[in-house]
């Protein structure tokens, strides 16, 4: 089951995120924003009574084309290092199986999402782009947006 | 068995679990220094662990496997046959002896005696082998005491489990309320609520543990260090029967012993420095414990020589952490805070003790990490006191939220000094640049705005709400905000990296209807709005400055006087305020007296002729001599003098007038008070007095008072205005006085106004002012 995708659409485009490491996908209710955090952090939301960090990822990609919408948006709660975050998508519907494990991209996908592409992976609806958590959390591609 | 045994027990238990393997491995090659050191640090431990307890037997066995290892270390011996099978035989016995111990029975009298002596080489091989023997039993298989240890994270996941349940209640509870319906289960509910309540008090008591089990360490510390350093330590613990968080008492346990270290090696002098100063030979040093509210204060009080002010200040100029110039500025006060700058210690050498680069601001910074604060006051060559503040736990934090930009926030409440608001228009600001500085209790506080802080929209308005913050070490500042909410118990939860590295947050929390809330690191939002740390020292010299700079901020008690004046006198001069009978009054007019308690004071504000009233408020004053008193009618309001003062002429005991919230009051002239109060207390006007001089009760409790109270006391023979007689003796010799105050040895004396009760001082000042008044009549 290690490679089953979550697919996921962002920015317009499809990409996917490994689903062993999603917890759920939720709508979030209510986000308090932070002050002087990082521009791809979204805010600050509570999962029962964890807090849960709101990404956003196409800001941490470096291709937002304006500012994010929680309210239209879901949120696919991750955990990494013991901090729940919820990376904010516009759509998570599917669940597909990789055929293979990631291969090599062969080509730039574009420089935002270069920052967190892990690879392309081959499923049954098609080539999607695999993309690394960590990076997504860590604001990769802030920098190129700036 | 009480906790401290059921942890030696628990201790030595796991101590010869871990050890089982090493014994083997000794057996096999005895010369091995690694497990050597390991077997030596057991028996060390059990040794040093008994001397809390009264085992002597066990003392005695564990001390000579000590010695016989020691020898072994240091090479003067080798580990032959017959000393290794005597140390697994005394390993065996302190097993045997522990789950005696266990089980509350009196130690086995086996011959241990035998056993040291096979320890100290004493013995051939045959005897030794009898000695293992005759002490061995087979260990009784017992039900170990029901104790089990638990990982932290365990018990954390149950408590964080407990306050999501109590979130949930909340939940419930609101989502009852806002329906209004009668559900039929709001019995139950409130039942359970109950339950989770007691639940979530249990799980914390877990988590506490006596701080007695900490101090108890003390005790043997101190010996070990004053005998090597050839110093006389008595140590007097006081516990309080606080309890701290199991994790916290770890945490303090470096920095406590850090300070009890530095304490015996700097702090007490050796005892010949001791006598040579007139202090007793043995040093004192008192660690004590308490509970206030939230907050857990153990202090460090040695009466050593105190700290060396300057010398720390030479040291500090010399590596370069402040300048001759600011040396010179600097209060002692000041100068004992270098302590804690970097890179700084004041011990002549470096000794094994206190050892090396652990500075006091390592301390310091430790025990700030985790919420605490360290403080510390020296007088020289009366000693030195630390005071170390401990929240009473990390995970539940007593907070202050406030708004700020649209947004909540929660604020550590340690750290809130006070809550001030400008719309009673008693604050008074000043800019300099673009900072506002707001005057707080005679100190200028920079002003941070917590919207602008962390970049949120700012309002147009003005600040008008301060949260005066006390860092760790006194440093005040205030912080404006939009809005105070209240005061919770928050559960805090760690925040993600990302968050956190903008360093203005410790944490996060919930409020009851789940909505996230940051809490402010308020120390990092203060130094992040750029105010050097010597400006929220509160002794610095601007802070001096302002009482007789200008008067403008000059606090003021206004009261009316009890000819209907509004007047304003300095805060400062004020000690007390209270009411007082009109018969407590002596002489009305400018020559007043009044018995406060049991001191006669000067009393002014009566005006000449004046009736007085029944009761009246009555100000003690003073100028840390003399004290006295200054009648009111009435005690209007706390201020500030903000306006001009106008000289007024002609009027007596008044400085000038001035405007005080837009009404005019006149300020008392504190200065001529207290000139005409101490030339009252001149000899010119001193009543004589004379004690019955067989009476040694009268000359040595009487005399002073009466002394202290103005009086002159003189000889026998000399003729006196009063004289003071026991009611018992009526032969009233030597010369005439002029009154008499008869005095008697019961309390209650029936119904007797001549006489009174000997310790009735009240009565016994109203009676010398009496005869003073009629004396003077």
């Amino acid at each position: 089951m290690s490679n089953m995708l979550l697919l996921v659409l962002l920015a317009g485009r499809r990409a996917a995120l490994p689903a062993v490491q999603v917890n759920s996908v939720i709508e979030l209710s209510e986000v308090t924003p932070v002050p002087c955090a990082p521009a791809h952090v979204a805010g600050l939301a509570a999962l029962r009574s964890r807090p849960l960090t709101v990404i956003d990822c196409a800001t941490a990609l470096g291709i937002a084309t304006g500012p994010a919408d929680w309210r239209k948006q879901r949120a696919v709660v991750v955990e990494q290092e013991g901090h729940l975050y919820g990376l904010l998508v516009d759509g998570a519907d599917d669940i597909v199986a990789a055929f293979d494990e990631a291969g090599p991209l062969g080509a730039d996908p574009g420089s935002g999402w270069q920052a967190a592409a892990l690879g392309r992976v081959e499923t049954e609806t098609g080539a999607v782009l695999l993309l690394d958590i960590g990076a997504l959390i860590s604001g990769a591609g802030t920098s190129l947006a700036a | 068995m009480d906790d401290l045994l059921a942890e030696f027990v628990a201790e030595t238990r796991e101590m010869l679990a871990a050890l089982s393997g090493e014994i083997v491995a000794w057996e096999a090659e005895p010369t091995e220094r690694a497990r050597l050191d390991t077997i030596f640090r057991f028996v060390h431990t059990v040794k040093g662990n008994c001397g809390f307890f009264d085992f002597p037997r066990l003392e005695a066995l564990s001390h000579a496997a000590e010695d016989a290892l020691s020898d072994v270390r240091s090479g003067r011996r080798m580990p032959d046959r017959g000393l290794v099978d005597a140390v697994l035989a005394v390993i065996d016995r302190i097993g045997v002896m522990i789950e005696e111990i266990e089980r509350g029975e009196p130690l086995s009298d086996s011959n241990h005696d035998i056993l040291i002596a096979a320890l100290k080489g004493e013995l051939d091989e045959a005897e030794i082998s009898l000695a293992i023997s005759s002490g061995s039993r087979s260990p009784v298989s017992v039900a170990e005491q029901r104790t089990i240890r638990l990982p932290v994270e365990l018990i954390d996941q149950v408590m964080s489990g407990v306050s999501e349940m109590v979130l949930a209640r909340n939940d419930i509870a609101r989502r009852l309320q806002v329906s209004g319906v009668e559900t039929g289960i709001e019995a139950p509910f409130s039942r359970l609520s109950a339950l989770i309540t007691e639940v979530r008090d249990a799980i914390t008591r877990t988590r506490m543990r006596r701080i007695e089990g900490l101090f108890a360490t003390f005790p043997r510390l101190v010996r070990d260090l004053s005998a090597e350093l050839g110093k006389q330590v008595f140590i007097e613990l006081e516990n309080g029967e606080v309890e701290l968080d199991r994790e916290m008492i770890e945490l303090i346990r470096d920095p406590l012993v850090h300070l009890l270290r530095n304490a015996v090696d700097h702090g007490i002098e050796s005892p010949a420095d001791r006598l040579a100063a007139g202090k007793r030979e043995a040093g004192m040093l008192t660690v004590s414990a308490r509970q206030t509210g939230n907050t857990i204060h153990i202090g460090i009080m040695d009466d050593g020589r105190g700290i060396d002010s300057d010398a720390l200040a030479a040291k500090a100029i010399e590596v370069g952490i402040t300048t001759a110039e600011k040396v010179a500025e600097m209060s002692r006060t000041d100068k004992v805070q270098l302590i804690f700058e970097p890179g700084l210690s004041t011990a002549r050498q470096v000794t094994s003790i206190s050892g090396r680069g652990v500075g006091m601001d390592v301390v310091r910074s430790n025990i700030e990490k985790f919420g605490g604060s360290l403080e510390i006051e020296s007088l020289p060559g009366e000693g030195t006191r630390f005071l170390i503040c401990v929240p009473l736990t990390l995970s539940i934090l007593p907070s202050l939220t406030v708004e700020a930009g649209g947004q909540t926030f929660a604020i550590p409440r340690s750290y809130v000094e006070e809550i001030v608001s400008t719309s009673g228009g008693q604050l008074e600001f000043a800019q300099i640049g673009e900072r506002r500085y707001v005057t707080f209790r005679d100190r200028r506080l920079a002003c941070v705005g917590l919207d602008t802080a962390l970049g949120l929209v700012e309002r147009d308005t003005d600040d008008s709400l301060f949260v005066i913050l006390r860092l760790g070490w006194g440093d005040l500042y205030a912080l404006a905000v939009d809005r105070i909410f209240d005061h919770q118990e928050l559960v805090i939860k760690p925040l993600a990296p990302g968050i956190m590295q903008s360093g203005l947050f410790v944490g996060c929390t919930q409020l009851d209807d789940g909505t996230p809330v940051l809490v402010l690191d308020v120390t990092a939002i203060g130094h992040g709005a750029g105010i050097p740390r010597e400006l929220q020292r509160p002794t610095t010299a601007a802070s001096r400055a302002p009482l007789h700079s200008d008067r403008e901020g000059l606090r003021v008690i206004l009261f009316r006087t009890l000819s209907g004046e509004r007047r304003a006198i300095a805060m400062s001069a004020v000690e007390q305020v209270e009411r007082a009978d009109a018969g407590a009054v002596r002489n009305p007019g400018a020559e007043a007296q009044i018995v406060m308690g049991e001191e006669i004071l000067t009393l002014a504000g009566v005006p000449d002729g004046a009736e007085l009233p029944d009761r009246f408020t009555v100000l003690r004053l003073s100028d840390g001599g003399e004290p006295m008193a200054y009648a009111a009618r009435e005690v209007l309001d706390i201020s500030r003098l903000s306006g001009e003062l106008k000289r007024v002429h002609g009027k007596q005991g008044v400085v000038g007038v001035t405007l005080v919230d837009g009404e005019a009051a006149e300020l008392v002239d504190c200065h001529a008070l207290f000139a005409s109060n101490s030339a009252q207390g001149g000899s010119g006007h001193a009543l004589t007095c004379r004690l019955a001089s067989t009476d040694g009760w009268m000359q040595n409790f009487l005399g002073p008072i009466i002394e202290a109270a103005g009086y002159r006391i003189v000889e026998q023979n000399e003729p006196a205005d009063i004289a003071f007689v026991d009611s018992g003796c009526d032969t009233e010799t030597g010369c005439e006085a002029r009154m008499a105050i008869r005095l008697r040895n019961e309390p209650s004396g029936a119904r007797d106004t001549d006489t009174i009760y000997r310790y009735d001082r009240t009565a016994l000042m109203a009676a010398l002012l009496r005869a003073g008044q009629e004396l003077a009549a």
